[in-house]
């Protein structure tokens, strides 16, 4: 075959090449949200080359500019990318492979090249989203690169419909092979923490708190927590999930040392692997609550618990300040285990360290000096820690009323709510709350969590919105230790008990759009959807090799090599089984006339007397081929013959009759053993 | 009937000694309604095979001798213009005959076997547009030489599918060599045949091959024949719908000379050669050997 033949035979047609571009964009379409702009533009521009070239109009690249094309690609990937070992650099540096393959896309090899980075590209999208609508988009990438790997094969197999049903087709059968799969291939830990894409904007609770951050909180109905319990339940005002404590106020803002933006630097108790080392902090008795958090991607490393928690999760770490910690930010979906004590149960005796102590009172120089005052007064009175926040509380409940829309405060925010405006959320209540406390010399502090939760009943799960978000305080009494005191259940209690919607009812949501949470059909469908999520993450995405390990023993009894190996292998063979009988049936095609079997029968004792029927040899001849070699049995196999004849080809009945009856009597070996004569060698008679 | 038909075959096997599967299949062609070519070298006995077959049958007969420099007209014949009448009149060609022998048709040019192929496709001829009919019966004897002979107009395959047979004759056994060179002058046996049947008889012997029963059985095995020329990868081209029906006829008539009702698949495998043999010219080889091997891979009995 001379070259120019070969490459005629190889060359793309037009259609396959419009197939791989298809794939191509289908894959990168949702990748375009967060691959650098230069890229997509890139891969537009190396279509459009393509497509010039097709057309005749422009030539193939060559090597200079096919050298440009990398070191600008690569020059580009490492302006837009500081850090290059992390994840969405090096799903870049994929698209770029991608993209760049487009400009020598000559032969059927390199779209095949090139279909197979797609799948691999396809796949990377779950890296970021592991959603349904992403796991569906996910097979309909699967769906186009397929179809247009058929489309290569050329013939008519390019066409729409084609390509796609049989694309269709073939996946459909890999349905039962995935499922397989999904359930026995193992699990591997990552090998390394690619790190996600640190710049994200967080969601959620953030590192400060200033005024404004929760309201603006309670205009996000997304789900920030799915909480599943194992065994008892927490009663509606015990449900505070804390997530961050904050101890230093500059004035205006309330934040924790050590955590800026979403990292944590702070002091770390222990880490869970070594949980017998630190026996002080938790207590001996047995944990109250058990539960599973799954927190949705917050991009920042704070999780979610009750108070004194404790979580075997691999990762998991608590903190000084009884809070939850993972070690990187969270950026997808994240299910822990949790296992909370009551507070009550665990600091009997427990002192408060100077340092702490000075933590827990700090205070800016100056601002604020009618709560100050308000706070001293009450000292002088000679109350003690717990009278002086009784006499706070009854004065939020006395006077101040609860609203999502406070009016603006000036620079002495507390002194501002607590003897003028008297209006806000929970945010102005913790503030003050905690200011005035550590101004009376209470060690008190501000935490900030969700509080709360909407039980979905089918599935048992507390699911929490961001619009839960809320803040709170925290005071040390010495004989109690650190208590919890919520100002603003002091002011609306509803919003503690009933949540948020209740508390604020005809502010809650104004600034939506649409006021679909006041219609409760769409409640209930947005609650049915989250339900589906909660079993997607549980029975697909936290499939990890845990949970495989419980699947498979409850299947199997127990784990050896030998189950195993049946619970792979029986299916498959029966399986393999099926598919055998069933082409044998269909190879067979229709049943054989009588006439045909029974004669059948006769060429096959023939055969075993040594003298086979050939193939194509006509019922005539094969008579008197039998009467020239074996003259003994001529004159029966003449009859049979006859019989047979008459029987097939003029379908008379009494022949058939005769014909079964003849060869019913027919035992050539047995008549040439009476007669003395051997059958005659199978060499002489053999084709 | 069947007396006549093994009279017809021993009269014939008296001129052509030896060949009696030859005349055979040459009868069961124009039993079967069909024309003949036979192809052979020259001095086999082809015509003297063409000349007994019209004796006997008592068919008017005529033979065209073709050249190259012949024209469409000499075959069909012309429109002369009469000077008593005024008028033109039709001189009808030797195609206006019942049984015609065309001899070494592929000496001619395409443009006059064309002409001679129509009128048998057709069975009859259009001259000045004007349609008339040919006799009835009509039969087409053509004898044609091999093609690697010098001077020869290769029949094309649409023209070659017109015959329902081509046999070739083949030299003749010792024991009729010797026969001839004893003086049995073919010629004066020829003279002596005289005609066993009349026109009347041998359109009922013709009506008699479509009573001949082809049961399923032999349907199938017909069909797995028909089937294996068009997907074995030997076959350039498969046999059409109108080969595989000249088969099904030629075993009808060939089952009815030997004085059966019903087909046997013996009949089939009788006819097939020379039925199927020049449908499936390959590029290569003949297609007479590939039919020999066809018939050893289809078995009889679907198996």
């Amino acid at each position: 075959m001379s070259e120019v033949a070969g490459q005629f035979r190889t060359l793309l047609p037009r259609e396959s090449l419009l197939w791989v571009f298809a794939a191509q964009f289908v894959v990168l379409l949702p990748h375009f949200a967060h691959l650098p702009s230069w890229l997509i533009f890139a891969w537009f521009l190396a279509v459009l080359w393509r497509i010039e070239v097709f057309r005749g109009r422009r030539a193939v690249p060559g090597r200079a500019i096919k050298l440009l094309a990398v070191t600008l690609a690569v020059a580009g990937l490492a302006l837009t990318y500081r850090r290059w070992f992390a994840l969405e650099p090096m799903v870049a540096l994929l698209a770029v492979s991608f993209t760049l393959k487009n400009i020598e896309l000559l032969s059927r090899r390199d779209a095949v090249l090139s279909l197979m980075l797609a799948y691999f590209l396809a796949a990377t999208l779950f890296v970021f989203e592991q959603t349904i609508p992403y796991a569906l988009y996910g097979v309909l990438c699967l769906v186009v690169i397929t179809a247009a790997l058929v489309a290569q094969q050329g013939s008519g197999s390019a066409r729409v419909g084609r390509a796609l049903g049989l694309s269709m087709k073939i996946l459909a059968q890999a349905v039962p092979v995935m499922l397989i799969l999904f359930v026995v291939m193992p699990r591997l830990g990552p090998l390394w923490a690619v790190p996600n894409n640190t710049s994200a904007a967080s969601t959620g609770i953030s590192d400060s708190m200033s005024p404004g951050d929760f309201s603006r909180l309670s205009k996000s109905d997304k789900p920030a927590l799915r909480i599943s319990f194992d065994g008892s339940v927490p009663p509606p005002e015990q449900r505070y999930w804390r997530g961050l404590v904050y101890t230093h106020f500059d004035g205006r803002r309330w934040s924790e040392p050590g955590v800026t933006g979403n990292r944590w630097f702070g002091r770390r108790f222990h880490s869970t692997q070594s949980s017998q080392e630190d026996d002080g902090r938790l207590p001996a008795v047995g944990p109250r609550y058990r539960y599973q958090v799954i927190q949705e991607a917050s991009h920042n490393p704070w999780l979610f618990a009750l108070a004194i928690s404790d979580s075997d999760t691999r990762g998991v770490r608590s903190t000084g300040d009884d809070t939850l910690v993972y070690h990187m930010p969270v950026g997808s979906r994240l299910a822990y285990d949790v296992r909370s004590w009551p507070r009550e149960s665990a600091t009997a005796g427990a002192r408060l360290s100077p340092a702490e102590e000075r933590r827990h009172l700090q205070l800016p120089e100056s601002g604020n000096p009618q709560a100050r005052a308000w706070a001293e007064a009450r000292r002088r009175e000679g109350m003690d820690s717990l009278a002086i926040s009784q006499s706070l509380l009854a004065r939020y409940n006395r006077s101040f009323t609860y609203t999502l829309k406070p009016p603006a405060l000036g620079a002495d925010t507390v002194d501002e709510f607590m003897f003028d405006t008297q209006q806000g959320f929970c945010e102005h209540f913790a503030n003050s709350y905690v200011f005035t406390m550590r101004a009376a010399g209470v060690p008190a502090r501000v935490v900030a969590g969700y509080q709360g939760g909407k039980w979905v009943e089918q599935e048992e799960y507390l699911l929490v919105r961001q619009y839960d978000a809320h803040a709170w305080a925290e005071i040390w009494l010495p004989e109690r230790g650190w208590v919890r005191v919520d100002p603003t259940a002091a002011v609306a209690p509803e919003r503690i008990r009933d949540g948020l919607q209740s508390a604020v009812a005809e502010e809650f949501m104004q600034d939506a759009f649409l006021p679909l949470h006041k219609i409760g059909f769409i409640n209930r469908l947005r609650l049915q959807w989250d339900t589906i999520n909660y079993r997607w993450y549980q029975t697909v995405v936290s499939f990890d090799a845990d949970r495989q390990q419980g699947l498979l023993k409850r299947w199997l009894g127990e784990i050896s090599p030998l189950r195993m190996a049946m619970f792979l292998g029986v299916p498959i063979a029966v399986g393999l089984l099926g598919l055998l009988v069933w082409l044998n049936l269909s190879a067979r095609g229709p049943a054989l006339p009588p006439a045909s079997r029974a004669y059948l029968r006769f060429c096959q004792r023939m055969a075993r007397a040594g003298l086979p029927r050939r193939s194509g040899e006509a019922p005539g001849d094969f008579a008197r081929r039998i009467e020239r070699e074996l003259p003994a049995l001529g004159p029966m196999a003449a009859r049979i013959t006859v019989a047979y004849e008459r029987a097939a080809y003029t379908d008379s009945k009494d022949a058939l009759k005769q014909l079964r009856r003849l060869v019913r009597g027919f035992w050539p070996l047995r008549q040439l053993a009476k007669l003395g004569t051997a059958p005659a060698p199978h060499q002489s008679v053999g084709q | 009937m069947q007396k006549i038909i093994s009279a017809i075959v021993e009269d014939i096997g008296k001129v052509l000694l030896g060949k009696e599967h030859q005349v055979k299949l040459a009868l069961a062609c124009l039993l079967a309604r069909g024309h003949l070519l036979i192809e052979d070298l020259p001095g086999m006995g082809k015509t003297t095979l063409a000349h007994a077959l019209g004796r006997v049958l008592g068919l008017s007969y005529k033979r065209v001798q073709f050249t190259s420099d012949m024209l469409p007209a000499d075959i069909i014949g012309i429109s002369i213009f009469e000077r008593e009448t005024g008028q033109f009149r039709f001189h009808e060609g030797p195609v206006f005959s019942q049984l015609l022998l065309a001899d070494e048709i592929n000496r001619s040019s395409p443009k006059t076997q064309s002409a001679l192929l129509e009128a048998m496709e057709e069975r009859q001829v259009s001259v000045d547009g004007e349609t008339r009919p040919l006799p009835e019966p009509f039969f087409v004897i053509a004898t044609q030489n091999p093609l690697q002979q010098s001077g020869t107009f290769v029949l094309p395959e649409s023209q070659l599918d017109r015959f329902l047979m081509r046999i070739s004759l083949g030299y003749p056994t010792r024991e009729a060599e010797r026969a001839l060179f004893n003086g049995v002058d073919p010629r004066a046996q020829l003279a002596q045949i005289t005609p066993r049947i009349n026109s009347e008889g041998l359109r009922k012997l013709q009506g008699l091959v479509h009573q001949v029963k082809a049961s399923d059985s032999l349907l199938d095995y017909l069909e797995r024949l028909v089937q294996h020329t068009r997907q074995s990868a030997e076959c350039g081209v498969g046999l059409s719908p109108r080969g595989a029906l000249a088969l099904l006829h030629a075993a009808r008539a060939w089952a009815l000379i030997h004085n059966r009702g019903h087909i046997l698949p013996e009949d089939l495998q009788a006819v097939l050669p020379a039925v199927a043999g020049h449908r499936l010219q390959t590029d290569g080889g003949d297609g007479a050997q590939l039919v020999e091997r066809m018939m050893h891979q289809v078995d009889i009995i679907a198996a």
